[in-house]
């Protein structure tokens, strides 16, 4: 292949809000405890999270996606914007490059979010590689930047997810 | 765990956690993810996977409890940072070992180093930032 594809017109925006199904929750965070085998008691007990220097139990970071997830029904929450950031991923497998794999996820965490608080994010297509050859095949890494707010618009959280959408080797 | 016991190069224990399909199904539900990949085996084979395999959440949020479990509940994560590798499927066992890379005691925050492997090789490898008291 001679001239790789030129995606960069799909560099940048602004998606969102992508609203949260649900304010933060003890019963949601006991779940993911229960699930992760985390016996931090900052996540299920106030005494212990307030020994923390909290006001509340808190939310364990990690968590930061799950609170704005679609979730079973597959939908947004009413209110939320319209868009994705990585729609470049779909015009990527219509010009020939097919299969995707997730390959770094980053989040760094500016505050913990505690009961009560009401998550949203906007995202943006922060990156798209030159073409590149791995031992996966050729393609492009792609990252879309989420920066998750509460509701005083305080940024909580960043998530950067990459992933590399490719033609497989020999294909 | 305190900073001042703290130095460039200490070990974390290993932890060792067992991949079931109830963890990777009980992660992906309790982080909201119903990709069929993670719960429906038929469906992850018809994608060309032998098993269904982990979610990413549950991932992070392994990672997160790795590094939090043995730094106490006074620290405070500041950032995790992962490559994800070889898939976590139902009947392994996935081996977190981890290395403190640098300790700022100004700041309070300590970089880990950390790597979750698993029977085919590294599933996640990176780095997470602690605050420590």
């Amino acid at each position: 292949m001679s001239d790789a594809a030129d995606f960069s017109d799909s560099l940048g925006g602004d998606f969102g809000p992508f609203l949260a199904w649900d304010e933060v929750n003890a019963p949601m965070i006991r779940h993911w405890c229960e699930a992760m085998g985390d016996s931090n008691p900052i996540y299920t007990d106030a005494e212990a999270a307030r020994a923390a220097g909290f006001d509340d139990i808190v939310a364990p970071p990690t968590m930061l996606m799950a609170w704005t997830m679609n979730g079973y029904g597959g939908q947004r929450p009413p209110g939320s914007g319209e868009g994705n950031a990585l729609a470049v991923l779909t015009a990527m497998q219509e010009a020939g490059y097919p299969a995707v794999v997730a390959v770094n996820c980053e989040q760094e965490y500016e505050r913990y979010l505690q009961v009560g608080d009401q998550v949203y994010y906007r995202a943006s297509c922060e990156a798209i590689s030159e073409q590149k050859t791995t031992a996966l095949g050729t393609g492009f890494f792609v990252t879309e930047l989420s920066t998750f707010y509460n509701q005083r618009d305080e940024v909580v959280g960043r998530q950067r997810f990459r992933v590399l959408q490719y033609r497989p080797a020999g294909q | 765990m305190k900073l001042r016991d703290l130095q460039a190069g200490a070990k974390l224990p290993e932890l060792s956690i067992d991949i079931t399909a109830k963890l990777i199904v009980g992660g992906a539900i309790a982080s909201r993810d119903y990709q069929d990949v993670h719960h429906d085996k038929a469906a992850a084979q018809a994608l060309g996977s032998p098993d269904i395999f982990m979610n990413i959440l549950t991932t992070n949020g392994l990672v997160g409890r790795y590094v939090t479990d043995w730094a106490g509940p006074g620290a405070r994560l500041g950032a995790v940072n992962i490559r994800l590798g070889a898939p976590n499927f139902p009947g392994d066992c996935m081996t977190f070992s981890g290395e403190v890379s640098s300790v700022d005691r100004d700041s309070g925050e300590v970089v880990v180093t950390i790597a979750g492997r698993n029977s085919l090789g590294d599933h996640a490898t990176g780095t997470v930032v602690v605050s420590l008291p």
